[in-house]
């Protein structure tokens, strides 16, 4: 039983505020991933929930228990850092067991979990080396021995893959992600890479300011961003956004364009409003002359990515991008229709940024 | 042939740069091994017969003896007490406080911008009145100014290349502030506090002023082989030379040790 039960936690350095007012439920067993822009207030969230910075204001529960001015040892909770902060004066075992010789288990009882932790993380040969003679990778794995042994409560990650390179970055998130299959401890993990928390979160919680702009399955992110900043942080390529205006029949039109906007999603918007349309790239595809929604262009540059292509368009002189499989057949200057299904289209007030989409 | 010159020049200058700075301790040394006859002689005498009497003249004479013993002493606890109140202000200093570090070690430095003269004489006024003048504790007193400033200065850098990722690592585990320093930062900063410590040995193992002017009939070595120099026409080379190297002997110990250390740092160098 270990959910996570924050009230109202405010941070505030000085006059300085970094988290004013932010409440978050995190059920148990779940694997949530904090997102956001470098300054969000994300990794302060996690230190916080660790113990290792105090809070201004609010209340932190763990299992149901009041944390909040409880030392950092004292709440059930294991952290892998950035910098997986290996102690370079012990080898790999003594790392790995620190925390439980500490404690004063007994050799007897730690000798077997460490035979077990270091077999699921690969490191057997590893033991007896220094840190320093391990490999980024490897001491990340050490990082991570070292949280489970003390099977806690909740695992806390900082950004624990941004030091690698980017194939065992992709490894080690597979890695991680099975193990909480396995394990199902309650887990958070803080990123700023959106390809990372969409591949490996059960939710995300993506933060701005300090604050959290929306919290949902990658799916519910991806799909029905609650904000601009939500949909253009997500997704890549990043989405198109045209201004456009609104005419009878929930008609976007924009210059040439015209687009056919779905009323079971968007009964709120009226004639002659203003709104921003947000199109995303992968959401779009080549089509015939004249269909629905289509978007007539011309081709600024074709980017190859392999199974498909980035085609980047000038369509009444600003730039729109859309994927497709057949891209190699065009070639820059030609002329290129694409369109997009009516239920894939974002619209959000060009003021407030927020969705127009029903709830 | 333009790299070959080069390389011959510098080796020739560095060649004569050992000379110039290995020069005097050699003749030193071997002076305090020579006999009187061989050290005045006209033409140097580099093959010679050795001889242990100048070494056994200064540690039978008593005065070089107690001068030993007040040395040893004075710097070993003033290092010691200045270690044990500086190295954990230093830490402090490098964790909580560095908003104010940078001033905080300034203040410490500032101590060191003044010459010792300056305060020698008022704290011969202040000694006499407190009944400490001409004592090992009042000497020990006034050099701990030179140890916790000088420990201060060299252990805040030394406790801010210690990541702090690891001390909350151990506090993660449960350690509390006090555990964090004795097994974590403290170890992970004990080579170069150490370094600090040689340093701050030598600095206060040949420091000659203050020692003169507080403690007139408890002096330490520095102050007696000084004083060897002026007991008249007949210069004792040999005991002179004999007294320098026991006197230099500890520094150049230290020195060696911390230039051992520094040179397996270098070489295992950063991750």
């Amino acid at each position: 039983m270990a959910h996570i039960h924050c009230t109202d936690i405010v941070k505030s350095y000085g006059a300085h505020p970094v988290i004013s007012g932010l409440n978050l439920d995190i059920p148990n067993h779940e694997f949530v991933v904090f997102l956001g822009p470098s300054g969000c207030g994300k990794s302060t969230m996690l230190r916080m929930i660790a113990g290792l910075e105090e809070v201004t204001g609010g209340r932190i529960e763990i299992g149901g228990t009041d944390v909040t001015d409880l030392p950092p040892g004292e709440r059930g909770v294991a952290m892998v850092f950035q910098s997986y902060a290996l102690y370079p004066h012990m080898s790999v075992a003594d790392n790995i067991t620190f925390g439980l010789r500490r404690q004063g288990v007994s050799k007897a009882d730690i000798a077997p979990r460490l035979k077990q932790v270091a077999e699921v993380l690969g490191l057997e040969q590893f033991l007896d080396r220094r840190p320093k003679n391990l490999s980024g990778g490897q001491q990340q794995r050490v990082a991570m021995a070292r949280a489970m042994i003390k099977t806690p409560k909740v695992f806390l990650f900082d950004e624990p893959l941004s030091n690698l390179d980017a194939k065992l970055r992709e490894k080690l998130r597979t890695e991680i992600r099975r193990m909480h299959l396995k394990l199902k401890t309650t887990t958070i993990f803080v990123t700023h890479d959106q390809l990372e928390a969409m591949t490996i979160a059960d939710r995300i919680v993506l933060m701005r300011d300090g604050m959290i702009e929306q919290m949902g399955t990658p799916d519910e992110i991806f799909e029905r961003p609650a904000s601009r900043f939500v949909a253009d942080f997500i997704g890549t390529p990043a989405m198109n956004f045209v201004t456009a205006k609104l005419e009878a029949g929930l008609i976007a039109c924009a210059g040439s364009i015209r687009m056919q906007l779905s009323e079971a999603e968007f009964p709120s918007l009226n004639p002659g409003q203003e709104v921003e349309l947000g199109l995303r790239p992968a959401r779009m595809d080549l089509c015939a002359p004249g269909s629905a929604n289509a978007l007539t262009g011309e081709v600024v540059l074709v980017e190859n990515m392999g199974a498909e292509g980035q085609v980047i368009t000038e369509v009444d002189g600003a730039e729109i991008s859309f994927v497709t499989q057949r891209f190699r057949d065009l070639s820059i200057g030609d002329t290129v229709h694409f369109a997009i299904r009516p239920d894939h289209i974002h619209v959000f007030d060009p003021k407030t940024g927020r969705s127009l989409r029903k709830d | 042939m333009g790299k070959l010159i080069s390389t011959t020049l510098t080796r020739a200058l560095l060649g004569l740069l050992i000379i110039v700075a290995l020069g005097p301790i050699l003749w030193t040394v071997l002076g305090a091994f020579k006999e009187l006859r061989d050290i005045v002689t006209p033409v140097p005498k580099l093959i010679f017969e050795p001889t242990l009497d100048n070494f056994a003249t200064i540690l039978r004479n008593p005065t070089i003896r107690d001068g030993l013993l007040h040395s040893v002493i004075v710097v070993s606890a003033s290092v010691l007490i200045g270690a044990v109140l500086g190295i954990p202000a230093a830490h402090s200093l490098a964790r909580h406080a560095r908003r104010w570090g940078d001033d905080v070690q300034f203040f410490v430095l500032s101590l060191r911008f003044m010459p010792p003269v300056a305060i020698a004489i008022p704290f011969i006024v202040i000694y006499l009145d407190l009944g400490i003048y001409d004592t090992l504790f009042g000497l020990i007193l006034v050099y701990l100014i030179t140890t916790i400033s000088t420990v201060i200065w060299l252990a805040v850098p030394a406790f801010e290349r210690v990541p702090h990722d690891i001390e909350e690592a151990a506090a993660m585990e449960g350690c509390g502030p006090a555990e964090v320093f004795w097994r974590f930062s403290l170890p992970l900063a004990a080579p170069s506090l150490f370094g600090a410590l040689v340093f701050t040995f030598v600095l206060v193992w040949n420091e000659l002023l203050l020692a003169l002017t507080l403690a007139a009939q408890n002096a330490t070595l520095p102050v007696v082989a000084a004083s060897i120099t002026s007991l008249g026409k007949e210069v004792p080379w040999g005991v002179i030379n004999a007294a320098t190297v026991l006197l230099v002997l500890p520094p150049l110990v230290f020195i060696g040790l911390l230039m051992g250390l520094l040179n397996s740092m270098v070489r295992s160098g950063p991750k």
